[in-house]
């Protein structure tokens, strides 16, 4: 039965080009908006143009200017080899960047064939990956990656591989969840009445519905895996040295942070910014595109 | 006596994302103690924003700029927030329009009630619990000792909205305002919810406000009526002369508009052409304006002022300016009358087109952990049983029954959406439920479907355009110039051109209904299955639908099965009608045969149960008492007994066979009230 | 309500029972020497003897994976690559520490979190509310392991406030407490933001529900409306997270033990991933998931006992 309630009225927009006008509008004028852009700008032109903006090569030595601080020469000063830690943080926002781009594209395309496959699917295949997805959520990620490198041995792949497999779930099941409710909306049973193919409903008339929040959540998701790799790279099991890593950094200035406070500082800070910046970022988008979208995994 | 509550010169804006919405401009009127008022109108009126305005509780966004509310002589407004609590609960009280999702969950009915109760400090707990009790039982809630405990997702919905009254009326308030109070429920629970508040009423002494958009409604149990056109009181006067004499253009438009009026069935029905206006931006003159058959000049200039029209009622329309030369107001003929055009086909000879024979549909219920194991059968619930039914070219058959009644379920599986269990479907003799969906598909050229939700049943990130297309992408990929298909069958359905390039969230109800039907018409089916085609329609929109259907029908001869709860809208359209009751069809015949002699007790009261918007024809007797059963746990027997007040041992203990009666219908009754 | 309860009780079993196979599979699955590849190249010859024929190395692998079962459901989990100990024994001796940890951080974060949450949620968008919210957001979005580093750096190294390293005296019960505060402290941090955001989202879903509306239309006390209709609802979604969120924190309590040099089940698994001491390893993870799969089973079974909908209709 329909039951309008008409105490709060809505006006229908008449064209959506302003629609979406009002919605960057929303999105630049909100400040936390505006400095997640900032920051997810920085992020990714610091880590593109690594060597412009670099003073020193990242793995050139200097022993005699090692453990020094900060100075016009080394802006965040040197490690125990004299390396210059500035320059070091900018090609380790590189790793950064490769991890979280691959990373997230993978993960995305699995979780939307995955999900589309359990929603829309049989219901024993539902069943099936509902529990798949269960078991991966069950094994506590870090300790998962932990037994893993105990076998493997440290490398980038590993941990490439341990980012996609343990966040397929969260898109798999939010696309698994929109796709049942979908299903079973009158738009999609009057797809099926036309005659509309099992391909063209998923494709055109799901797909598009499901696609929006799931990018929202892929920038949400940024944070975590760049602070997987940044932890892993910490407790020495993810990228190998002399390669730099915002986690390498912080794991060498921990083992000197009884002398010199500021690899720890200058490794963390990009690490917190970028964080910083995806979250505001994905926050803002959406609670101006999404509302009603999970407030929690 | 005197007025308990005086409204002067509300006003209330909401402001939105796309700007400050006026939703309510110099709303004015009284609510004389001891009387009922009824305050009537469409979907962006505004009738609920004076209710919510009173109670001070507006959405978020929701500011009111201006005016005041009286309540015994003081100005609600300016309450501070110890009083507009002792004020609400206590003194005005109100009963919501969904009692789904207005009582809360996680208490029960008992918590509930006493959590309302707190103010009674002189009451022990145990004397609070006694007289929840007691209200419980006046509502008509049986075994209310046990029954109080119990949750809300524990109660049917005609108990929960009897409940809700139980609960409004706790403290015996001096106002009760009642929001669309049965709305959200079926037609027999309609009529016992009325009969219900009128007699409460009645023994209360209770002044009430009912906020409807049902006429009939406002007919049956107002003593007064506020019509509200676009957020302003257009007309408002005593119940009786406004219905005997409508003088506002809108409200008698109105009046005419809606299908239980009309005693004789036609079969094109009045409407109100036009859309409201944006309130963002009220026009300057009269707010109807724009769809005003007698607009004047002055109309579109000059706001109008309230003027007399008959005995104590009261009109804002230039017509009745006493000292405007041409003041014809009181002579105005009534809107359109109805045409009646023979019908256009002499279905009774027609061949069969659609024959569904012992259709029987059921779905799987969850079982418990033993339903995962192998070899378990899990339980079965019916939703359909034993259906058969005949279609014949160019009829027009009409399916109706209350939630829970399978109607819907039925139109799916003759489309085959939903798997039948047994039985047959033929259509034009070949049989569709052996049919996989691949072989199904060249068949749905010729069989369409409209579904309930206007808007929703379109894909939201689709443009008006590729909808209307996709019958076409679907099975005729090379049927020729895109954009001269897609004009013409914007044309075919009155639907402007420019909104093609919109999307459905854009569209109002009735253009996206029109949407809809061109995306049914699309590949000229025989047959189109129409889901409650005017559900979500304002009164003055569902009659340009329905004509709209109906003057395609003639000109191509198409067929149709129009499902819905609504028996006077249907009726005004159908050849035939069937009447479902649990999953079976009960009753199934001629429209006006069935509709003027009904032979079993539940097409009875159904008929019984559509309020008419005609205040002198007052309904005394209630003929059906409490819920539909669920169908998880079928009655035994006939499965109307335990509603039927014809019901003897043998309804009990036997299913009725379908019997045919001489005049060609068919019932399932072991005593028909006609033979 | 109980065909629900075993309905998810099976669920947890299989999972980890599904656990129990990857982690079996992990090794056998990775080309070269099972036994080779789990005792890494330190291992003693007898250790390698002892470790092929407990496990049955020679057998079809089908039925070595029967005798790892069984002996996992009788409570052996192998033993020590170079000592030889119990593994068993061994996880059992560090998880007491990890829940301690868990719990307390859980605990001072839940404390903090939901008033937080509550409060915001009462006024939106007050100065309270905006303050609290870029706080929460800010303590999510640094990782708990800068927490701990920089922590670290600050209260221990520089000002000299609390300790360094370790667990603390075993008989010194505020030797152990002020052991237990950096910790608990950088573990608990983003979960304050985290459940403060949750409980936030919650109420104001909740409070624009028809029912609070209602119930402030039947004139309740602001206060009955807050605390016991809306955070009554409120809270049911925000105890399914924290049961399911045990998993982060698990992942936290990993880095702070390492950092932190704390014995604990995560410090353990690190040390024995350096050492190539699979068993240990096996045994550790299994034992993590059995707990966060307990966890998360109690967080739900509150919810539906809680939640009359959930009670009935299961």
């Amino acid at each position: 039965m329909f039951a309008t309630r008409s105490d709060s009225p809505t006006v229908p927009a008449r064209d959506s080009s302003s629609e979406s006008w009002v919605k960057l509008r929303r999105l630049l004028g909100n400040w936390q908006g505006m400095t997640g852009l900032v920051l997810v700008i920085l992020f990714f032109a610091s880590a593109l143009f690594a060597p412009v903006f670099a003073t020193h090569d990242p793995n050139a030595l200097d022993i005699p200017a090692r453990l020094s601080g900060p100075s016009l020469a080394h802006f965040a000063g040197t490690d125990q080899l004299g390396r210059d830690t500035y320059s070091r943080v900018l090609y380790g926002g590189r790793v950064a960047l490769q991890v979280a781009a691959i990373g997230i594209s993978v993960s995305l395309a699995f979780g939307l064939l995955l999900g589309m496959l359990a929603g829309y699917g049989p219901r024993w295949l539902d069943n099936a990956l509902l529990l798949f997805f269960d078991v991966i959520r069950s094994f506590p990620t870090i300790v998962m990656a932990l037994a893993a490198v105990a076998l493997l041995g440290p490398s980038l792949n590993l941990i490439l591989a341990i980012v996609i497999v343990t966040t397929i779930p969260g898109y798999a099941r939010l696309v698994r969840t929109s796709t049942m409710a979908l299903k079973n909306t009158e738009f999609i049973l009057a797809e099926r009445a036309l005659g509309a193919g099992f391909g063209r409903i998923l494709w055109r008339h799901i797909t598009p519905n499901v696609i929006g929040p799931m990018f929202i959540l892929a920038a949400m998701d940024v944070p975590v895996v760049v602070t997987v790799e940044a932890g892993l790279s910490f407790l020495g099991l993810g990228v190998l040295p002399p390669t730099a890593s915002w986690g390498s950094i912080l794991n060498e200035g921990y083992l000197l942070i009884r002398e010199t406070p500021w690899p720890i500082i200058a490794g963390g800070i990009p690490l917190v910014l970028t964080t910083l910046g995806f979250t505001f970022l994905g926050e803002a988008l959406r609670d101006i595109f999404d509302p009603r979208l999970g407030k929690g995994r | 006596m005197g007025n308990l509550v005086e409204i002067r010169d509300l006003n209330v804006s909401f402001s939105t994302a796309r700007g400050s919405v006026r939703a309510l401009r110099d709303v004015s009127f009284d609510v004389p103690r001891g009387r009922i008022v009824g305050i009537v109108g469409e979907s962006g009126s505004g009738k609920s924003t004076v209710i919510w305005a009173m109670t001070q509780l507006l959405a978020e966004n929701g500011r009111v700029e201006g005016g005041e509310i009286r309540f015994e002589d003081r100005d609600i407004l300016k309450y501070d927030a110890d009083s507009l609590r002792a004020f609400r609960g206590a003194q005005a009280s109100i009963v919501f329009q969904d009692p789904m999702t207005s009582q809360i969950p996680v208490k029960s009915y008992l918590q509930q009630m006493l959590d309302i109760a707190y103010r009674n400090r002189d009451q022990s707990r145990a004397e609070k619990t006694e007289h929840a009790i007691a209200m419980m039982r006046r509502v008509g809630i049986p075994d209310p000792e046990q029954r109080i405990r119990q949750f809300p997702h524990q109660f049917s919905g005609g108990m929960r909205q009897r409940t809700g009254i139980a609960m409004a009326l706790l403290m015996h308030p001096q106002l009760l305002i009642a929001d669309e109070p049965t709305t959200a429920l079926d037609v027999t629970m309609e009529a016992q919810v009325i009969h219900l508040l009128r007699e409460l009423q009645r023994e209360f002494q209770t002044t009430m406000m009912v906020v409807s958009h049902n006429l009939g409604l406002v007919a049956e149990l107002c003593d007064e009526i506020v019509v509200m056109y676009a957020g302003e009181v257009v007309e408002r006067g005593d119940i009786g002369t406004v219905f005997a004499s409508p003088a506002h253009p809108y409200t008698r438009a109105l009046i005419d508009c809606d299908p239980a009026r009309v005693l004789e069935r036609s079969r094109y029905l009045p409407t109100i052409p036009g859309e409201l206006p944006d309130l963002r931006r009220p026009p300057d003159g009269c707010v109807f304006v724009a769809r005003c058959p007698h607009a004047l000049a002055r109309c579109h200039s000059e706001r109008p002022r309230d003027h007399a029209a008959g005995e104590g009622q009261s009109v804002r329309c230039h017509l009745f300016d006493p000292t405007a030369p041409q003041a014809t107001g009181m002579s105005l003929p009534h809107g359109q009358t109805a045409a009646t055009p023979n019908r256009a086909v002499e279905s009774v000879d027609a061949p069969v087109l659609i024959s569904v024979r012992d259709l029987h549909v059921s779905y799987q219920a969850s079982g418990g952990p033993r339903a995962l194991l192998p070899g378990q059968k899990r339980p079965s619930i019916d939703v359909l049983v034993d259906v058969s039914l005949d279609l014949r070219r160019g009829e027009t058959l009409g399916l109706v029954g209350e939630s829970g009644s399978g109607k819907t379920t039925l139109g799916r599986s003759i489309l085959g959406l939903v798997p039948a269990k047994s039985g047959s479907v033929r259509f034009e003799g070949r049989e569709l439920t052996a049919l996989g969906e691949h072989a199904f598909r060249p068949l749905r050229q010729n069989m369409a479907m409209m579904f309930q939700d206007p808007i929703g049943s379109l894909s939201p990130r689709q443009t008006v355009r590729s909808l209307i297309l996709e019958p076409f992408d679907v099975h005729r990929p090379d049927a020729g110039d895109r954009d001269a298909l897609a004009e013409r069958l914007a044309d075919m359905v009155n639907l402007p051109r420019e909104l093609l390039s919109r999307y459905p969230h854009q569209l109002s109800g009735g253009q996206a209904r029109r949407v809809g039907v061109a995306r049914a018409l699309a590949l000229e089916p025989q047959l189109i299955i129409a889901d409650e085609p005017t559900a979500g329609l304002d009164v003055s929109v569902q009659g340009d639908v329905l004509n709209l259907m109906r003057a395609l029908q003639i000109e191509r001869g198409l067929t149709y099965l129009i499902i819905s709860h609504n028996l006077p809208v249907v009726r005004h359209i159908s050849d035939r009608l069937a009447i479902m009751y649990l999953g079976r069809i009960i009753e199934q015949g001629d429209c006006e045969a069935i509709f003027h002699h009904p032979a079993h007790p539940y097409t009875e009261a159904l008929v019984n149960g559509i309020p008419r918007p005609d205040p002198t024809q007052r309904r005394q007797l209630v003929s059906i008492e409490g819920d539909v059963p669920s169908v998880a746990r079928r009655p035994a027997g006939c499965e109307f007994h335990a509603r039927c007040r014809y019901a003897t041992d043998l309804c009990r203990a036997e299913s009725p066979a379908e019997r045919p009666l001489s005049d060609g219908r068919t019932v399932r009754c072991h005593y028909p009230l006609i033979d | 309500m109980w065909s629900y309860f075993c309905k998810r009780l099976g669920l947890s079993v299989v999972i980890v029972l599904c656990a129990l196979l990857a982690l079996f599979l992990l090794l056998h699955l990775i080309p070269g020497d099972p036994v080779k590849i789990a005792l890494g190249t330190r291992a003693t010859p007898e250790a390698i003897a002892r470790y092929a024929e407990k496990m049955h190395v020679h057998e079809p692998i089908y039925y070595q994976f029967w005798i790892y079962f069984t002996q996992v459901l009788s409570g052996d989990l192998g033993a020590d690559v170079f000592s030889n100990r119990s593994v068993t024994t061994i996880v059992l001796e560090a998880l007491p520490s990890t829940l301690i940890l868990a719990a307390v951080s859980l605990f001072w974060a839940a404390l903090i979190g939901i008033p937080l949450g509550c409060l915001s949620a009462v006024r939106p968008n007050s100065w309270f509310d905006r303050l609290t919210g870029v706080l929460s957001v800010a303590t999510i979005a640094i990782p708990s392991f800068l927490v701990s580093i920089w922590s670290l750096l600050v209260f221990a190294v520089m000002l000299k406030w609390l300790p360094v390293i370790g667990a603390g005296d075993p008989g010194d019960f505020w030797d152990q407490v002020s052991h237990l505060i950096l910790p608990a402290f950088a573990v608990g941090l983003g979960w304050v933001g985290y459940l403060a955001r949750m409980v936030r989202a919650s109420m104001l879903e909740v409070m624009n529900e028809n029912y609070i509306r209602a119930a402030r239309a039947f004139g309740l006390r602001e206060r009955t409306i807050v605390f016991r209709y809306a955070l009554k609802v409120a809270i049911l979604p925000t105890i399914t997270l924290i049961g399911i969120g045990f998993s982060g924190l698990l992942s936290g309590t990993v880095f702070a033990e390492i950092i932190f040099t704390r014995p604990g089940v995560g410090k353990l698994i690190y040390d024995m991933v350096m050492n190539r001491n699979f068993p240990v390893v096996q045994g550790a993870v299994l034992v993590t998931t059995a707990v966060y799969v307990l966890i998360t089973l109690c967080a739900d079974l509150v919810v539906a006992w809680l939640d009359p909908r959930v009670r009935d209709s299961l």
